[in-house]
């Protein structure tokens, strides 16, 4: 067990991607042994990081578990095999922990072929997608940023509809695109700073020319904003979303699209604190017209998948907008805007999913009338449907409030306008949300022999069921207490932010970990401490 | 006259792949070897020998660290990394082609001799600084290459790219005489180290006729990179060449090129700095060409073999860069992403051979769906085609990341901003192999044809495909231990380059 003390981090990063390969192994023929031994890899992995990462007080570096070893030199660039859990990424691992087997659990009886190779890919994603969060080490980030894209790219590829070989392709292109570039620019700050450790790039970004210091951002921001995505950036999205099978949908949607946010508030905007305020403005735009422009998109879809993509546009628009606004309470909300539409988004897309597996259908024309044939589903997908709109008491009210609320009093000249706009943007949530929910749930039944409608004979079994409840679950609790998601970010936000808008000389926010006290802790215990090898 | 034991010992590694392609013709003379297998067993048997104790005796000489040399040649770290390169890349052409001949119905001895001979040329042409050797190590694996591309002679088209090859290849060559002969009547001497500095001393540097010199020895360099514009004759050879020599061209003659280019121009001819500047500026714009034209021209390819060609094309220029930034580190990003180059690309061209494509039946449209026949074999080409367009964790994409990150060191970001624009279009024609292999089911017609034929038995091929897999996913996880362990001391303890 001593490794595994020592470990813990690399163990919750790499385990389900030793599993996914050994998955991979076993005969097309055992599809169905896999899919159980997947599911029950993930959820253990669930019930791992909750154990470890919750309840724990993090260090004085506002650590909460980390480990830290020199990993190789290449051409005289130092490489840290740095990973770590903080206030900032503690709940986007846990959301995607719980978000892996709930997705299993979902969508068990949505794909009949190569069942196995599917879960090993999903598997391998969750690798990917926990290493990014948790890597401390620019280039290690990098890695498993790249890293993610080839298990994704073989879910919408394998698995897709009828048009998924051309989104699989935008998708990996799309998003390539953007990280080459970037590791120009990162290899480019490295050279100045000596390594990729994140805190000595800062200080190097911050000798730099402001000119300079503004192309590396863009750099950063274009990657960033490309996953987010932003608009104009966003075209690969609806593409990858409508095409992908459901599980894949409800992982993009819940978490790799978190990961451009993230990318944001962990490299992009400390790390050029000045330029980051200097394109606030820009950004702060394109996120209104995203939220907007999302909207009016979603509201004219006729497949309710795509109307869920283009929603997301909408509500990543609001991340977006929180982050530039440049406030705590903007960032905060952002943090929490986050968290809402994995879980929402997720939920919706599951939802949909399950429709689907039903109706062989997405069109909202070919239903009607649903709430008489599976008033359990409505039921959920009305709660769904009410936390994706922002109803207070659900989770989607406090994280659109504080952000609209960040951005009011963010100080720069337009911000007042822009939170009314975005404003707006709620508003045209609702109009989309209860439109389809109308056409879809209400009204007479459809009863066209081809219709969906008519196809719907089974309401939700017991199964999903059980993956809709904690989704519900969530969406109240952060409706009602959003503290608990919200408290362990607060000091690490509130102490880049002001560092950010405090006059020279800076602090660095990031600090090399490499100083940091260990925290008390029991010595058996998975401890957050340092380990140097 | 009487060797010395350090002699022989510089000498070996080369003679022993010799004395192999002498003695198998011998074997080959029995006018029935078409039916009799255990001949062909033996033929193969002896070239894998050869190649064996050749690279077990080079592996030795690495572990002792020792450099002998015989007269100018001179078996250093660096020829010793390039003869287990080429020795490596043998035994893998030897063990695909056994079943890729079987496959096309046509074994024969002489295929294996010759391919021997031009693998012992290969180490010589890397070993040397004299002019003559550097000469002779060229022709030597040169000319039986030009044979080995028309191989297979029931098929015109095999001819024909064999005699396109030839012709290219031997005006190629003639630029790399005069280019010599140029040195040599303004030094007075043969030895390339020797003659830069005696021009030097001369105030010969910037001579037209020293730069002419140069300039054209450069020429004959590119042309076995195919680099461009000198890369015309490269589809048309993989095209027509059995897929295993197609896959020894492109792998060991483009990284034999490199690896003397490091010898002769940053090395050798180091003194003369003002000319090593010129050629620096004529490697820059050429690269940019090559990356360009490589990856938009594999873009629009239906031929597999094509795509690879244009797609080593393409690395070429990736490796031409890693000359642009011209730094120790740049060089050592070089050799070491020749070493993956050398896995991924004798991996790609040995899936030919183990999904079991013959003759010109090698388009995308012959892939379909065979990744989940051949899980395995899909598993390895997702390996091969994700680290040819580097992306992580393969090993491709520490090669790339070595050389660029030079680039940028060295004020070159608009190259290395080129290069990877120049990564992202490869990604595409990439991800069509691995669409085609995974993302398409077969046709209607594949599938009745392959009801039709026996089941493909290619279990070399196949295990050459697994070994170049782990290579690459080696270079991706250890890539330290193959930088610091290989690719470093290969250059400071071969060419005295200091990190």
């Amino acid at each position: 067990m001593t490794w595994l003390n020592l470990h813990p981090l690399t163990f919750l990063v790499f385990a389900p991607a030793l599993l996914g390969l050994l998955l991979m192994a076993l005969p097309h023929a055992l599809g169905k042994l896999a899919r159980m031994l997947g599911f029950l890899g993930a959820l253990a992995i669930f019930i791992l990081s909750l154990s470890w990462l919750l309840g724990r007080t993090p260090n004085a570096g506002g650590l909460i578990l980390a480990e830290r070893a020199s990993w190789f030199t290449l051409v005289g660039l130092p490489v840290d095999y740095a990973l770590a859990v903080d206030g900032l990424n503690l709940w986007l691992v846990i959301l995607t922990t719980f978000l892996v087997p709930l997705t299993m659990l979902g969508t068990w009886n949505s794909l009949k072929d190569r069942i196995g190779t599917f879960v090993a890919m999903f598997l391998l994603l969750e690798t990917g997608m926990l290493g990014a969060l948790v890597a401390q080490d620019l280039f290690v980030f990098y890695l498993f940023w790249e890293a993610m894209l080839i298990p994704m790219y073989f879910m919408i590829g394998v698995w897709g509809g009828d048009e998924r070989r051309y989104a699989a392709n935008k998708f990996f292109l799309y998003t390539l695109s953007g990280s080459l570039l970037w590791l120009v620019a990162l290899l480019y700050l490295a050279n100045k700073a000596g390594g990729f450790n994140p805190a000595l790039m800062a200080q190097a970004a911050s000798a730099l020319p402001f000119g300079v210091q503004g192309w590396l951002f863009i750099a950063f921001a274009v990657a960033f904003a490309i996953k987010v995505p932003l608009f104009p950036l966003h075209t690969w999205l609806p593409d990858a979303h409508v095409q992908a099978p459901t599980a894949g949908s409800v992982i993009l949607a819940g978490v790799l699209l978190k990961l451009g946010g993230y990318g944001f508030i962990r490299f992009a905007i400390p790390m050029f604190p000045q330029a980051a305020m200097h394109y606030a403005q820009p950004i702060a735009l394109l996120s209104v017209i995203a939220i907007v422009y999302g909207a009016l998109v979603a509201m004219v879809q006729r497949d309710i998948k795509k109307l869920v993509a283009y929603s997301s546009v909408s509500h990543m628009g609001f991340v977006m907008l929180g982050l530039a606004s440049m406030t705590v309470i903007g960032t905060q909300g952002a943090m929490l805007q986050m968290l809402n539409h994995g879980i929402s988004t997720g939920a919706l897309f599951l939802l949909v999913g399950m429709l689907y597996d039903r109706a062989h259908t997405r069109m909202i024309a070919d239903f009607g009338g649903v709430a008489v044939k599976m008033p359990i589903f409505t039921a959920f997908f009305l709660i769904v449907t009410l936390s994706s709109i922002g109803l207070p008491l659900t989770n989607g009210f406090v994280g659109e409030f504080w952000i609209l609320n960040g951005t009011f009093v963010s100080g720069f000249g337009w911000g007042r306008l822009y939170a009314c706009l975005a404003t707006s943007g709620v508003l045209l949530g609702a109009v989309y949300m209860l439109w389809m929910f109308m056409r879809v749930f209400w009204g007479p039944e459809n009863k066209d022999e081809d219709s969906g409608t008519h196809h719907l004979h089974t309401d939700l079994n017991a199964r999903e069921i059980a993956v809709m409840l904690p989704l519900v679950v969530l969406i109240v609790w952060m409706g009602v207490h959003p503290k608990t998601f919200i408290a362990a970010s607060e000091a690490p936000v509130t102490a880049l932010l002001q560092d950010i808008k405090a006059p020279a000389p800076r602090t660095f926010v990031l600090k090399p970990a490499v100083h940091e006290a260990p925290a008390a802790h029991a010595p058996e215990a998975p401890a957050a401490h340092e380990v140097h090898r | 006259m009487s060797l010395t034991p350090s002699q022989w010992a510089a000498l070996l590694p080369l003679l022993l792949p010799a004395l192999g392609a002498c003695l198998i013709p011998l074997m080959a003379l029995d006018k029935d070897q078409a039916t009799a297998k255990w001949i062909r067993g033996v033929m193969y048997g002896t070239a894998l020998l050869a190649v064996a104790a050749s690279f077990w005796y080079l592996t030795d000489l690495w572990k002792t660290g020792a450099q002998p040399s015989f007269f100018q040649l001179r078996m250093d770290r660096l020829a010793q990394f390039s003869g287990i390169f080429v020795v490596v890349a043998a035994a893998l052409t030897i063990l695909q082609s056994w079943d890729h001949f079987h496959q096309e119905g046509w074994v024969k001895g002489e295929t294996l001799s010759l391919l021997l001979f031009s693998a012992t040329g290969m180490m010589l042409f890397t070993a040397s600084t004299h002019f003559v050797t550097l000469f002779l190590g060229l022709e030597l694996f040169s000319i039986p290459l030009y044979a080995l591309v028309g191989t297979v002679r029931a098929r015109p088209e095999s001819a024909e790219g064999g005699m396109k090859y030839f012709l290219t290849g031997a005006v190629a060559s003639s630029c790399f005489l005069m280019g010599g002969v140029l040195i040599y009547g303004l030094s007075g001497t043969l030895d390339l180290s020797a003659a830069a500095g005696v021009l030097k001393a001369q105030g010969l540097a910037l001579d037209p006729l020293a730069l002419t010199g140069a300039a054209l020895l450069l020429l004959g360099f590119l042309f076995k990179v195919s680099a461009v514009p000198f890369h015309q004759w490269t589809p048309d050879a993989y095209e027509a060449s059995p897929h295993p020599i197609a896959g020894f061209m492109s792998v060991a003659t483009k990284g034999v090129a490199f690896i003397a280019l490091l010898r002769i121009f940053p090395s050798s001819l180091a003194p003369l700095t003002a000319v090593g500047a010129k050629m620096q500026a004529v490697v820059a714009v050429l690269a940019v060409a090559t990356l360009v034209l490589g990856n938009l021209t594999a873009l629009v390819q239906s031929n597999v073999k094509r795509m690879l060609a244009y797609s080593s094309i393409s690395h070429a220029g990736y490796l031409m860069l890693g000359f642009v930034a011209g730094t120790p580190a740049a060089h050592t990003g070089v050799l070491f992403y020749l070493v993956i180059y050398l896995a991924m690309n004798m991996g790609a061209f040995g899936l030919l051979t183990a999904f079991g494509l013959v003759g010109e039946k090698t388009t995308f449209e012959d892939l379909r769906g065979l990744g989940w026949k051949r899980p395995a074999m899909g598993f390895a080409a997702a390996v091969f085609m994700l680290s040819l367009a580097g992306i992580p964790p393969m090993g491709g994409f520490y090669g790339k990341y070595m050389i660029f990150r030079e680039l940028v060191a060295t004020g070159h970001v608009g190259m290395a901003v080129l290069g990877v624009l120049a990564s992202l279009v490869s990604a595409y024609y990439y991800l069509r192999f691995l669409v085609a292999l995974f993302l398409q089911a077969p046709s209607a017609e594949a599938e009745r044809l392959a009801s039709d034929r026996p089941a493909v038995h290619a279990p070399l091929a196949g295990a050459t495909v697994l070994v170049c897999a782990a290579i690459v996913l080696a270079g991706g996880f250890l890539q330290f231990a193959l930088v610091d362990g290989f690719a470093k001391r290969a250059l400071v303890e071969g060419l005295g380059l200091i990190r």
